[in-house]
């Protein structure tokens, strides 16, 4: 197949699927079958420019493609026109990447569920009276449905992996540093991280492959120093902390059955214990907010987004943040303010930092005995709409099992591996040492192979059938 | 720890302008939250170092060195109001 016809199969796709799932927030049709056109013509002359070139990839609407808009699904940022390319834009357009559009989050990455975005919420692919997660939702939706061939999101607490898991899909969490954030509207910068979501392991692997890298322009960064694994048979360590009430027994199960795969092939599982994790949705509710609400600060009406309209610029910034800024955003960015205020500073966020720093200590710890570390990605498969909106808690439990990779900078991937009681996807998750990178998603794609998932979401057979 | 949250005084730090119905909304979610963070109270942190990176790399800050950056009207495009290639603001004092 051509990139061009490529191209015209999953916008064909995406004109279907995006009545029922909102999960583009814009699409680029005529730029993107321009470009997929001069694929045609590398492929022609055998001068193709990589495994990427001419395909289709869906964009998070808080990465800067130049020329397009970054609205965060934000209202605030409703106009604004990205002035440069994030760096890994840049690197995909040097591999030929055509991309399909911007897709929508929840507004600044903030949720985990597209629920607060401020244009609508994106849909399950695999029944749309179900959230996709968050906050990558719209990410991890196009993918599922087959109106991009593959997405890249952003990780702060499991923005990646949650949705991914929602939408039966591969989602991966680079070790921190290993992508430039450069070019991602920041959120929580010690914990922000961009990655793809894929249908399969092989596809993640190629993309990282393009986009990781050292970049200057990110003073986070590193020069990542891979490890590979001397032995085919591997280490595995199952976390009994996210093994216990609170974690649902068809998501313990799900591990189960590939803890029972991987003693069929040899590989030595062992359970560890981390008491610390049950402290990390509380280190990391004090820490995101915390930088969020100095991260958003630049948002005061002056040079970027909307402005309402005042007689003083004090009076200006405040009218404009409380009409720029949705209810959930407001609420972290005044959480923030609070554990970053006189008084409270060593209490709240100083003590966050300490305890954080320790569970990075504790995985150091336990990655001396295994190779890996497998979980649920998520407590739940995918819940309902307004099933968790009354109570903050009850959301942010949702990244109970994907939170401790943020805040350790430790790469883990989700992967699809069944179905729930009411069809859903559920998935598992498997964390490595930091610049394991390579070799946990050469693991991911061993269990991969042995879970065999092969389900496809109900929208995609209704449309194959009509 | 959580009994001293006033919600006029952060909004005020954070500049943001909350309607009634937001306070009430808000104080109620803060101090659901507020009231599980408490649990780091008990969690033995003395003498713990912090890492700022998570893999613990020194932060670098770029050579100083003069190289080709976005252009002036392009970092100002976004801008509600400007004249003469400055940013335009409401007066700072009535």
């Amino acid at each position: 197949m051509k990139p061009s016809e490529l191209f015209e199969q999953v916008y064909e796709t995406a004109s279907y699927t995006e009545s029922v799932l909102h999960a583009h927030l814009e699409l680029f049709y005529d730029e993107g079958l321009k470009l997929s056109k001069e694929s045609d013509k590398r492929y022609t002359k055998n001068e193709s420019l990589g495994l990427l070139d001419g395909i289709p990839i869906a964009i998070k609407d808080n990465i800067n493609i130049y020329g397009y808009k970054t609205t965060c699904s934000s209202k605030m940022l409703s106009n604004y026109v990205s002035p440069y390319d994030a760096t890994v834009v840049t690197s995909l357009k040097k591999a030929g990447t055509i991309f399909t559009g911007k897709t929508n989050l929840d507004e600044f990455a903030m949720g985990s569920s597209t629920e607060n975005s401020a244009y609508g919420p994106t849909k399950n692919p695999w029944n749309p009276d179900f959230v996709p997660g968050g906050s990558s939702g719209g990410s991890a939706a196009v993918v599922s449905a087959g109106s991009a061939v593959a997405s890249l999101g952003s990780d702060t607490g499991g923005s990646i992996r949650q949705p991914a898991s929602f939408c039966g899909v591969v989602g991966f969490k680079p070790t921190y540093g290993t992508v430039s954030r450069y070019g991602l509207i920041a959120f929580a910068s010690s914990l922000d991280q961009i990655g793809p979501i894929t249908n399969t392991v092989d596809d993640t692997r190629i993309i990282f492959n393009e986009i990781q890298g050292y970049d200057s322009k990110d003073a986070t960064s590193i020069t990542p120093e891979y490890t590979k694994l001397e032995n085919k048979k591997v280490k595995v360590g199952i976390l009994k902390e996210l093994m216990q009430e609170g974690v649902s027994n068809e998501s313990q199960n799900e591990v189960n059955k590939v803890v029972n795969l991987l003693k069929e092939k040899g590989h030595d599982v062992t359970e560890i214990s981390l008491p610390l994790t049950e402290m990390a949705l509380s280190v990391y509710y004090l820490i995101a907010p915390a930088e969020c609400s100095a991260n958003l600060s630049r948002f005061d009406g002056v040079r970027y987004g909307i402005r309402e309209d005042a007689s003083t610029s004090y009076e200006m910034m405040n009218k404009t943040r409380s009409v720029g800024f949705g209810e959930e955003v407001k609420k972290r960015i005044l959480l923030g303010t609070y554990a970053l205020s006189a008084g409270y500073f060593d209490e709240y966020y100083g003590r966050a930092l300490k305890v954080r720093s320790k569970i990075i200590t504790d995985f150091k710890t336990a990655f001396d005995k295994v190779d890996f570390i497998l979980s649920p990605t998520t407590p739940t498969p995918a819940f309902g709409f307004g099933e968790k909106t009354k109570n903050p808690l009850e959301m942010y439990l949702s990244d109970l099992c994907t939170i401790p990779a943020n805040l350790a900078g430790l790469p883990a991937i989700s992967i699809p591996t069944g179905l729930s009681e009411n069809n859903l996807p559920l998935s598992v998750q498997i964390m490595g040492k930091p610049c394991s990178d390579y070799s946990l998603i050469d693991f991911a794609e061993s269990i991969e192979e042995m879970v065999e998932f092969n389900f496809s979401p109900n929208l995609l057979k209704e449309n194959n059938e009509s | 720890m959580s009994e001293n949250f006033n919600i006029d005084d952060i909004s005020n730090l954070a500049s943001i302008e909350l309607s009634e119905d937001e306070k009430a909304k808000l104080q109620k979610d803060l101090q659901i939250i507020l009231e599980h963070v408490d649990a780091l109270k008990n969690i033995d942190v003395k003498d713990q170092k912090i890492d700022i990176h998570p893999l613990s790399k020194v932060l670098e800050l770029r050579k100083d060195e003069s190289k080709e950056s976005l252009k002036h009207e392009d970092a100002m495009m976004n801008s509600p109001e400007t004249k003469d290639g400055h940013f335009v603001v409401p007066p700072s004092i009535e």
